[in-house]
């Protein structure tokens, strides 16, 4: 996983810096410094020291990181957090947040029905009432409306 | 007008009632984000921004200051009772925070953070107050190329104290550079890695990156630590009735490491990069050097309590004199501030505090009152912030995560915000977790596009020539600087963490 993200980095450097060369120029038309100037220089060193990183990485050959409860924890949250951004768009804020609760707690604080449900509850109507309430700004709305 | 009639229009200013509404609602969530663990003011500053879009400016910069250090109050309190700080400055708070409250001195120690904090904190403000005007003064020489450098020495200063892992320092900063060229280029009219999106038009904006990355990165960071499962079962008790205040003996034995602290705190908190993190470690080495009790820190003696935490809230305060007088952060906490500033239309610089005077000193006058606010919470309201930290981190967890997303979602109403929240959360993870550096890349996104700009006019001042930086008084001066602090700032954090980790091994 290590590697891989290193990995991610450097591919992430090399397109940067490939734009930077190819579609931003050096100079702009009145022979100042133009819009290529500063990312081909974040761009090359961006490679440089992720490459540099990433030699130092393969020379330390670490073990894999981390229990299997640990990954399984945090996998579960970040798994419901990204359901929960698609739900936002589809029910919006009030009944998402609902329902993101509600399933998220049920796995990370099972057996505990009633302070699940509460906080489930409670949750989204003091969210509601700040944000849409009293600081008059936007919650997300439903792309598909629920009859509640 | 002198400092002194300054101030007093900054008092004028902060005593209205909506504004100490404000500044006691910042102090109070300050010390509640302080309080969580795993969660520090950046995390709490990036969430609460868009909570102050629908207020007035200056209170709402107010409150989130107060919010920034109201975060160095509560966090001590989790360090004292559970030996687990609330917040990374925090950290030396435990080696005797936590030994004090296991020998019966709880109560003690918890008055005695508070009192400490309070004199670190308003020591803090009283320098502030009389230097801010001069680094103005000062700085008002400056130009581009010294712009640039400074930009340059934030930079370098939070990298080298990142220590052994400096090359992931440096590749995250340039992540947070290469964001933020994306969008229009000012000079040219060009759009730069926009990919024909009207979204990233105005570049990659701060607030979804910044709470993704504190917010939610910092959340699942420590989902995979397990602090969910470790409960509350280790909080100490305390008794509130008797043995609650310090002796007299308390009090006379740490006045000047009070002195000490907060001199030495404020000095490293106005280094751009060093933070009250390295500052508490640095005063609790300091006064563990110089203490004829030295031999006894880590087993609960009183000035290793005293001295981190005058030094973390001084460091707090010294911090917002470069974002003041400047413009630049220190820190990915002042970034967050300085982003504030910058969404109300308000440029912090050389000449903020003579064009704005109502806010800036408003903001300094309120830091007196919300440093007298968090002494009373801090030592009031101690069963309440245990009650918080009660609260099981299984349930926090989920919660923070809708306060983050509909948080992101109430400033532009925008849904690809609200996934680039998501995904800077999940980047935010695998980078704390991987030893990369979420501050550097903040730090670098606010301050880059103010770098590149500054650079490119350097050189066109110079016709490309770089002796510019060096022909220029100011400017090698900013350099020498420089210089002086990457060479002595890995010694000292070197000398503060070996003497801080000796400690916690002496208090086991």
């Amino acid at each position: 996983m290590r590697i891989a993200f290193f990995l991610v980095v450097l591919t992430g450097a090399i397109f940067y810096s490939y734009v930077a060369f190819a579609d931003l120029g050096f100079l702009s038309r009145t022979g100042r410094l133009g819009p290529g100037f500063f990312p081909r220089i974040i761009g090359v060193a961006a490679i440089v020291m992720t490459l540099w990183a990433l030699v130092d990485e393969l020379r330390a050959r670490r073990g894999p990181g981390g229990a299997f409860e640990q990954w399984r924890d945090v996998a579960v949250l970040i798994a419901f957090a990204l359901g929960y951004a698609v739900l936002l768009r589809l029910f919006g804020g009030f009944v998402a947040t609902f329902l993101f609760l509600l399933l998220t707690l049920s796995v990370l604080n099972p057996g505990r029905r009633l302070t699940n449900g509460l906080v489930a509850v409670i949750v989204p109507g003091v969210v509601y009432l700040l944000f849409d309430q009293l600081l008059n700004a936007n919650m997300p709305p439903a792309l598909i409306d629920l009859p509640i | 007008m002198d400092v002194f009639s300054d101030l007093m229009m900054g008092f004028s200013v902060a005593i209205s009632p909506i504004n100490l509404l404000y500044l006691l609602i910042g102090a109070m969530v300050g010390m509640v984000v302080g309080v969580i663990p795993g969660f520090g003011p950046s995390a709490g500053l990036a969430i609460l921004l868009p909570v102050t879009f629908g207020m007035d400016p200056t209170g709402a910069i107010m409150m989130l200051a107060a919010i920034y250090y109201g975060a160095m109050y509560g966090g001590t309190i989790t360090s004292i009772l559970l030996n687990t700080p609330g917040e990374s400055a925090t950290v030396a708070s435990t080696f005797d925070g936590f030994p004090l409250a296991r020998n019966g001195r709880a109560g003690p120690a918890l008055v005695m953070q508070a009192a400490a904090s309070f004199v670190g904190g308003t020591v803090g403000v009283i320098l502030i107050t009389i230097l801010a005007p001069m680094f103005a003064q000062v700085s008002r020489s400056f130009g581009p190329p010294e712009y640039f450098l400074l930009a340059v020495m934030g930079m370098l200063t939070l990298i080298v104290m990142i220590g052994s892992h400096w090359k992931l320092g440096v590749i995250s900063a340039l992540i947070g550079f290469a964001l933020g060229t994306v969008g229009v280029d000012l000079e040219t009219g060009q759009g730069r890695y926009t990919f024909g999106s009207a979204e990233l038009i105005g570049g990659v904006y701060f607030i979804p990156v910044a709470i993704g990355l504190f917010g939610l990165g910092e959340l699942f960071f420590a989902f995979y630590t397990g602090l969910h499962r470790t409960g509350t079962g280790g909080i100490v008790q305390y008794d509130r009735q008797s043995r609650f205040w310090p002796t007299a003996e308390d009090w006379l034995s740490t006045r000047m490491t009070m002195v000490r602290g907060s001199i030495l705190g404020f000095v490293v908190g106005v280094i751009p990069g060093a933070g009250a993190t390295i500052a508490s470690l640095m005063a609790y080495s300091t006064e563990r050097s110089i203490s004829r009790n030295g031999h006894n820190f880590g087993n609960g003696e009183m000035a290793g309590l005293v001295a981190p935490e005058t030094a973390n809230n001084a460091a707090s305060s010294g911090a917002m004199i470069p974002l003041l007088t400047l413009g630049i952060p220190g820190s990915a906490s002042t970034a967050v501030l300085l982003a504030a500033f910058l969404l109300w239309g308000l440029r912090p610089g050389p000449l903020f505090m003579e064009t704005n005077p109502e806010l800036a000193w408003g903001l300094i006058a309120s830091m007196y009152l919300g440093n007298m606010a968090l002494l009373a919470i801090s030592i009031f309201a101690i069963p309440l912030f245990v009650q918080i930290i009660k609260v099981p981190y299984r349930i926090l967890g989920p919660t923070v995560v809708v306060i983050c997303a509909i948080g992101t979602f109430s400033v532009h109403a925008s849904f690809i915000e609200l996934y680039l929240m998501f995904a800077a959360g999940v980047i935010g993870f695998f980078m704390r977790l991987y030893g990369f550096s979420p501050a550097a890349l903040v730090l670098a996104l606010v301050l880059g596009p103010l770098a590149e700009e500054a650079l490119r006019q350097t050189l066109t001042i110079s016709r490309g020539s770089f002796m510019i930086f060096v022909d220029r008084a100011p400017s090698l001066w900013i350099i020498g600087v420089t210089v002086t602090l990457v060479l002595l700032l890995p010694l000292l954090n070197r000398f503060g963490s070996r003497n801080a980790a000796s400690a916690e091994s002496a208090g086991g």
